[in-house]
């Protein structure tokens, strides 16, 4: 388990800082963006609202026909709704209810299309920036199965913007020395004067080290 | 002979003295009379300024924003009637204003079997804010209906009167139970409340017993509770908030002196529970400033915190400092002195700030610096009717007494008429 512990969080760090970077600033851009339609618009919903005087002489209105209710006779149980929430809601009469459940339900609709919206683009933001880690795997892995099969003049290609360029040129290099080293040996075995061409082949092969070394 | 006429004297004054103060008759002086005059005058003006020009139907309140309301409606056909028998308004504008609002009621306000619902819009007569198809505020409305046909027999008015009130289905809101439902919506159907004990239950009762079309039986009228408490030894059959407008909306309309309902007459009933209301308020006097003996009057009303049930004992009790002038004037038939010395109290003292156009605003509270700046349109009819049977000759009473509707309930519900020592104003 301990093995297994990371002890260093920056393994790449300018990989990771970008990475950083590119998750972050998306994503607090749109925050951004998406706080600050909400604050205004949910405050000036309210500030609206409660400057109406129709809505200000129907909120008291509202207020009053629930006096008038528990003057006559107790409330009856409430069911289920947006107002369940909050306990506050205790306090408030039928018609009450029914115009401060209409303010938060037009309220959670305006949230839910924000909020909609702001997954939409939290959700494309993130397949772009997968996109940049994700296709570099996919071409070593592509890579991987083809030297697998024993195609040795595989290589990797990235595009601009992947991330991975150090990796690919460290791989593709790695592979061409592979490549050169398994053509040199292909054409010595193909030399008529056998005893020198297994003197170079094991010459070239004392280059390399592997499982069989003893 | 000298020693026994003394005898006969001093016994005399005694028992006399003894006897409870509003039982004896009761002069205002000319001044107060005059300005009693002047409450129910300005008091009409509410019902001229707050009804809808072209549909009748009046606003629950003063307040800009309120929907009309079919009670305060039917206080005012009656007042229109009263102002128009007394000159206040001009004969031909009291008859069309009534004429219009009935014609309204019989072809425009939404209704479910002829129960108006509580709130109407002023101007199109439909329900507005999910308002309940309302038996009380039905009632309300029919009983200034069947007042205003009273004052102009044999006319349109009469006829249309009679019409609204033969339409209402009164054994419809019973929902097959023993009582008549308080409410029902189209969206819930019948409300879980029934006008199942003591409140303004009487005047609603009575006039679904009495009707000639949809009659509920006399069991309805005799099935309802009447709880016996008391406070400060007045034994009352006692409303659940102890409101004081509880004893009084339906004794705007029907005289219960002669009544007696197995043993109970609900005017003095009445006239305990007003006692025992102002001696409840007095009791907080150390603690609320407005509270004394000629400043009471606990009963729902607005107040500081909105409008509440303020009530004395026996019932809920509740109070806050708050005082609703309309329900002291409201008590002058049950007790005329105190009532005309309060009314002097809040129309000297707080004229400023309590009283308008439309006689007093519907309550204060000396504590809180509070002053209500509404008139609530039920407040001011019973003000009105109240004022109206104890400066006219009791004239909303006789008429009222003498529709069939109210002797057919008479008869059925075996009220006995039992000539009562209550004096007459």
């Amino acid at each position: 388990m301990s093995q297994n512990r990371r002890k260093h969080f920056f393994i790449n760090k300018p990989l990771q800082l970008r990475f950083m970077l590119a998750v972050i600033l998306p994503l607090f851009l749109i925050n951004l963006v998406a706080l600050a339609g909400l604050y205004f618009g949910i405050w000036s919903k309210i500030l609206e609202t409660f400057s109406n005087e129709q809505t200000l002489n129907d909120l008291v209105t509202a207020s009053r026909m629930i006096e008038y209710e528990q003057a006559r006779h107790p409330i009856a149980s409430q069911d289920f709704s947006s107002l369940s929430f909050f306990r506050q809601t205790e306090k408030l009469g039928q018609h009450q209810r029914e115009v401060f459940k209409g303010i938060l339900d037009e309220t959670n609709r305006s949230l839910f299309w924000k909020f909609s919206l702001l997954l939409f683009f939290l959700a494309w933001g993130t397949i772009f920036i997968s996109h940049k880690i994700a296709g570099p795997l996919f071409r070593f892995s592509k890579a991987f199965n083809e030297v697998e099969k024993g195609d040795y003049r595989s290589r990797v290609t990235l595009r601009k913007l992947d991330e991975g360029h150090p990796v690919a040129q460290e791989f593709n290099e790695a592979m061409e020395k592979t490549d050169h080293l398994f053509s040199d040996l292909k054409v010595l075995a193909q030399e008529k004067d056998a005893p020198q061409a297994v003197a170079k082949i094991k010459e070239k092969l004392s280059t390399i080290q592997t499982s069989a070394n003893v | 002979m000298f020693k026994r006429l003394t005898c006969f004297f001093l016994v005399g004054f005694f028992v006399f003295s003894l006897l409870p103060a509003p039982l004896r008759a009761f002069e205002p002086s000319p001044e107060d009379r005059t300005l009693l005059n002047k409450i129910e005058k300005d008091t009409l003006q509410y019902f001229t300024r707050f009804s809808d020009k072209i549909t009748g139907l009046t606003k629950d309140s003063s307040r800009a924003g309120s929907p009309s309301s079919v009670a305060a409606t039917g206080f005012a056909l009656a007042a229109y009637a009263i102002g128009g028998s007394r000159g206040w308004i001009a004969p031909d504008y009291a008859y069309n204003r009534i004429l219009t609002t009935l014609q309204t009621l019989r072809h425009k306000a939404a209704h479910e079997k002829g129960v108006f619902y509580h709130f109407l819009d002023a101007r199109t007569g439909k329900r507005v804010w999910g308002s309940e198809a309302s038996s009380i505020d039905t009632a309300l409305a029919v009983a200034g209906a069947l007042l205003a046909a009273r004052y102009y027999p044999g006319t349109e008015i009469e006829k249309l009167a009679r019409e609204i009130y033969e339409r209402v289905d009164w054994k419809w809101m019973m929902n097959n139970s023993d009582f008549i439902c308080m409410g029902w919506t189209p969206e819930s159907k019948f409300l879980p409340y029934y006008w199942d004990s003591y409140n303004e239950l009487m005047l609603l009762v009575a006039l679904a017993v009495g009707s000639p079309t949809f009659p509920v039986p006399p069991s309805a009228w005799e099935r309802w509770l009447r709880p016996e408490g008391d406070y400060n030894s007045h034994k009352i059959i006692f409303a659940s908030t102890g409101a004081l407008f509880t004893y009084q909306f339906s004794h705007a309309y029907i005289d219960f002196r002669d009544l007696n309902d197995r043993g109970i007459n609900f005017f003095e009933n009445s006239r305990e529970a007003t006692l025992g209301n102002r001696e409840y308020s007095m009791s907080f006097s150390g603690k609320y400033k407005g509270y004394s003996e000629s400043s009471w009057g606990l009963s729902s009303s607005v107040g500081p915190g909105g409008y509440k049930a303020y009530g004395g004992k026996p019932g809920g009790g509740l109070q806050d400092g708050t005082i609703a002038p309309y329900a002291t004037l409201s008590s002058i038939v049950f007790t005329p002195e105190l009532s005309t010395q309060a009314a002097r109290f809040f129309y000297d003292r707080y004229q400023k700030e309590l009283y308008g156009n439309f006689g007093f605003k519907d309550a204060f509270n000396l504590d809180k610096g509070w002053w209500a700046n509404e008139y609530l349109g039920i407040d001011q009819g019973i003000t009105l009717l109240m004022l109206e049977n104890y400066l006219n000759g009791e004239s909303v009473w006789k008429k009222f007494m003498g529709l069939p509707a109210i002797k057919r309930w008479v008869e059925l519900t075996g009220l006995a008429k039992q000539p009562s020592s209550i004096t007459k104003n």
